[in-house]
């Protein structure tokens, strides 16, 4: 049961009287400051259109607000600049640059959002780190030797577009209340959580008792509020994908996140990079879950025919994430939490 | 009505036709195949169209904006299957028309036209699926062996058609966007020395002013940007006879590729002696040929991926002056404007899947080229000339920065046909014949 779209906050511009798309009514939901425009934020050529606003779905969870938008992938224009903001030789053919995930507790300006070119700043853009190449590369330069070209590798960069993303966190504001709206009106990705006086914001968990309540997750209580939003998606010149995904639902009492990393390098490699965010709204809790799991292809794809599944029916289960989470080990994990009650 | 025409038919309402009819239309497909060089002649008037990966109703939507098959004359770069839906109709009809129309239509191969790929990315298991068996994949992959690997255009007028009402000389635009409803939505000229017109009109990465911050496909800006055309005489002069490329013959071709140029190709005419009856390999000029791209690079690069080629600017020019062609024509990369100018309009990126996958939310397009209506080829006017005027030019790149295409860098002469890019959108959710899907609560975790 979604409920229908918010309207934009009065504090936006609101769309112009010729505008042919149809007003939405006005509520008393705010939409919060707090949503972050990635295309935007840094860019005065493109100031905050309606499109964003009105492509925006909002719902709030007191004492949270969730928000999701989905649009379009980028025209060459806006890649463009992205791409230049980023200092990424190349990006994703499928790049939902206006596209956007946020949780925010308005009440002290603590937010998590999650955006293309946010997970797309986590992606290695200078090739320094392992570089992966596709499974007939051998064979491909091989045949090539002795070629009159002194072809070299131009574009050295993670070219799997492997993120690291957890999301962009704007911490809480220091007072811990009231100046949420002005504090993070835009997201300062390079800054996150960094700037001194700011206030709480997630903390790793050394404890390791923190963990996200899977059984809670598991009641089939009812979903208020559900979405699912790619960020990106590249084909990797059709040797497998590299696609991150972000789906939330909201309960009434919780909710959950799950941004996802999908990279599946054909012959060569799987990948999938999970942040859970959970929240329990009635003690403001906030736990974060980051979990990065990998093996070979090849081994993945014998745990799969051991499964029972024909031939055919492995090339379909690679295509699932959710079939083939369950059985990459798992090669980093971390946990953080916070809490935004007020303690005193 | 012949089984051709009734195939088509069913084919048209996206019905799937038995078995035993695909091997038929398979069979024939490839003797008529076989006949063609690797290397395909087609005469304009010609509507060239990227990559269609299965999504039927889009093609549907394709031939209402473009015309109908016969009365309009189709070149498809390839890529006709996987990723969409209904690879299998898709294709087939294609193919059906091919063989029907075998004049008015030109099939070229894509990378996805190979049995390794549509194994990985969906016709494979869609004619399992329909079918019941990997027979009626098995024939289609036998016709993808005989699939030609590029087309040349020839005969392309470089004017536009005098019919459309406008206030400028026709014979100074240089390209058209229409909209699906055949209204001009932007307007281009003829190459202009002017320098601060130059970024500009280089700058567009279609053509068209990327500034805008509202994304309608329908722009309505009429860009002139006009000062004295540098053109050294009235189009259709230098009567130079029509095609062949003879020396001196400026009469500037179309090449079109799905991919790409490959080191291992400087003259068109060496992609003749390839022997392309095969699956498309992981080496030499036929794997090159579709699967590299074009990127702003100096000379040759090795994709990071470790296989595959990108070229740039320096390499096209090079490549379509040695062989008197005026553009070429490539598919294989989505681009949400539907089709991408590069390098001084030396090559163009044209891709016609709409909504690409069912979530992109791209438009589409199709490149028309027009007939010489006095008989002549293109003149490239410029041949030799390329460097001459380039100190405005770099002025005009810096003002522009970052947002243009550094083309604007390596100056010529624009010489190419009149186009005209239909734009388009993808086919309405009703005229699919199935419900938009809603997702369904999923619990997670």
């Amino acid at each position: 049961m979604d409920p229908p779209p918010n309207p934009p906050s009065a504090s936006r511009p609101a769309p112009s009287s010729s505008s042919t798309a149809p007003s939405p009514p006005v509520t008393s939901s705010p939409l919060p400051p707090t949503i972050p425009s990635s295309s935007t934020s840094t860019t005065p050529l493109r100031p905050p259109s309606p499109r964003l606003t009105l492509a925006t779905r909002t719902h709030t969870q007191p004492p949270f607000l969730i928000a999701t938008r989905k649009l379009p992938i980028l025209k060459a224009g806006p890649i463009e600049a992205l791409q230049t903001r980023l200092h990424l030789p190349a990006i994703p053919e499928m790049i939902f640059g206006d596209n956007l995930v946020c949780i925010a507790h308005p009440r002290t300006g603590w937010s998590v959002s999650f955006s293309a070119e946010g997970a797309l700043d986590t992606v290695d853009k200078t090739g320094t780190g392992e570089m992966l190449q596709v499974a007939y590369a051998r064979e491909w330069s091989r045949s090539r030797e002795g070629q009159q070209v002194g072809v070299e590798v131009v574009r050295r960069y993670d070219w799997s577009y492997s993120a690291v993303y957890k999301g962009d966190e704007v911490r809480a504001a220091a007072a811990g209340g009231g100046g949420g709206a002005d504090a993070v009106a835009g997201v300062d990705r390079d800054g996150k959580g960094e700037q001194p006086g700011m206030g709480k914001g997630l903390v790793v968990d050394e404890t390791g008792k923190t963990e996200i309540p899977i059984e809670l997750l598991k009641r089939r209580d009812p979903i208020l509020f559900a979405d699912e939003v790619v960020l990106y998606e590249s084909e990797l010149d059709d040797n497998g994908i590299s696609a991150v995904t972000v789906k939330l639902r909201v309960m009434q009492e919780r909710m959950l996140l799950l941004c996802r990393l999908f990279m599946r390098l054909d012959g060569v490699l799987v990948r999938v990079r999970d942040t859970r965010v959970y929240v329990e709204f009635g003690t403001e809790e906030v736990i974060r879950e980051y979990t990065a799991r990998e093996d070979k292809f090849e081994n993945v794809k014998r745990k799969l025919l051991m499964s029972g599944l024909t031939p055919d029916g492995v090339t379909v289960a690679l295509r699932d994430s959710n079939e083939v989470a369950p059985l990459l080990p798992v090669v980093e994990r971390t946990v953080e939490s916070l809490c935004l009650a007020d303690k005193s | 009505m012949s089984d051709i025409d009734r195939a088509i038919e069913q084919l048209r309402a996206c019905r799937p036709i038995p078995e035993h009819e695909v091997r038929e239309l398979c069979h024939k497909a490839r003797e008529l195949l076989v006949e063609e060089g690797n290397v395909v002649t087609v005469n304009a008037p010609v509507t060239i169209c990227g990559d269609i990966h299965g999504q039927f109703h889009d093609l549907m939507e394709l031939f209402r904006v473009g015309g109908d098959v016969p009365d309009t004359n189709y070149l498809f770069m390839g890529d006709f299957v996987d990723r969409g839906f209904y690879s299998l109709e898709t294709f087939l009809l294609l193919l059906c028309l091919k063989v029907r129309y075998p004049d008015r239509m030109t099939l070229i191969r894509g990378n996805h036209e190979s049995r390794q790929i549509t194994t990985v990315y969906g016709f494979y298991d869609e004619c399992l699926r329909k079918y019941g068996s990997a027979n009626v994949w098995r024939y289609c992959c036998d016709v993808f062996d005989y699939l030609a690997l590029g087309a040349i255009v020839l005969g392309a007028s470089n004017t536009m058609p005098s019919t459309t009402a406008s206030p400028l000389s026709r014979d100074d635009v240089e390209v058209e966007v229409h909209s699906s409803d055949g209204r001009i939505i932007s307007r281009f000229l003829r190459h202009q020395d002017s320098s601060e017109n130059q970024g500009r009109i280089n700058g567009g990465p279609n053509g068209i002013p990327s500034d805008s911050s509202d994304d309608t496909p329908t722009t309505t800006a009429a860009t002139t940007t006009s000062t004295a055309p540098t053109l050294t005489g009235p189009p259709g002069s230098g009567a130079t006879g029509s095609s062949s490329g003879s020396l001196g013959d400026p009469a500037g071709a179309v090449l079109c590729v799905h991919g790409g140029l490959s080191p291992l190709i400087d003259k068109v005419d060496k992609i003749r002696l390839i022997d392309r009856k095969q699956e498309v390999p992981h080496e030499g000029a036929m794997c090159d040929l579709l699967w590299s791209d074009p990127d702003e690079i100096d000379g040759w690069g090795l994709s990071p991926r470790g296989a595959g080629f990108l070229f740039g600017a320096d390499i096209v020019k090079q490549f379509n002056r040695k062989n008197n062609l005026s553009l070429i024509a490539r598919a294989h990369q989505l681009v949400m404007e539907g089709f991408k100018e590069m390098f001084d309009a030396s090559i163009v990126t044209v891709w016609s899947a709409p909504n690409y996958c069912y979530r992109c939310g791209n438009v589409a397009a199709m490149l028309e080229l027009q007939e010489d209506a006095g008989g002549l080829g293109v003149l490239a006017r410029s041949n030799g000339d390329v460097n001459r005027s380039d100190g405005g030019l770099a002025g005009g790149a810096a003002s522009w920065g970052a947002a243009g295409q550094n083309d604007a860098l390596l100056p010529t002469k624009r010489t190419g046909p009149g186009r005209i890019y239909h734009v388009f959108q993808a086919a309405p959710q009703d005229s699919r014949g199935m419900p938009a899907k809603k997702p369904v609560a999923d619990y997670f975790l």
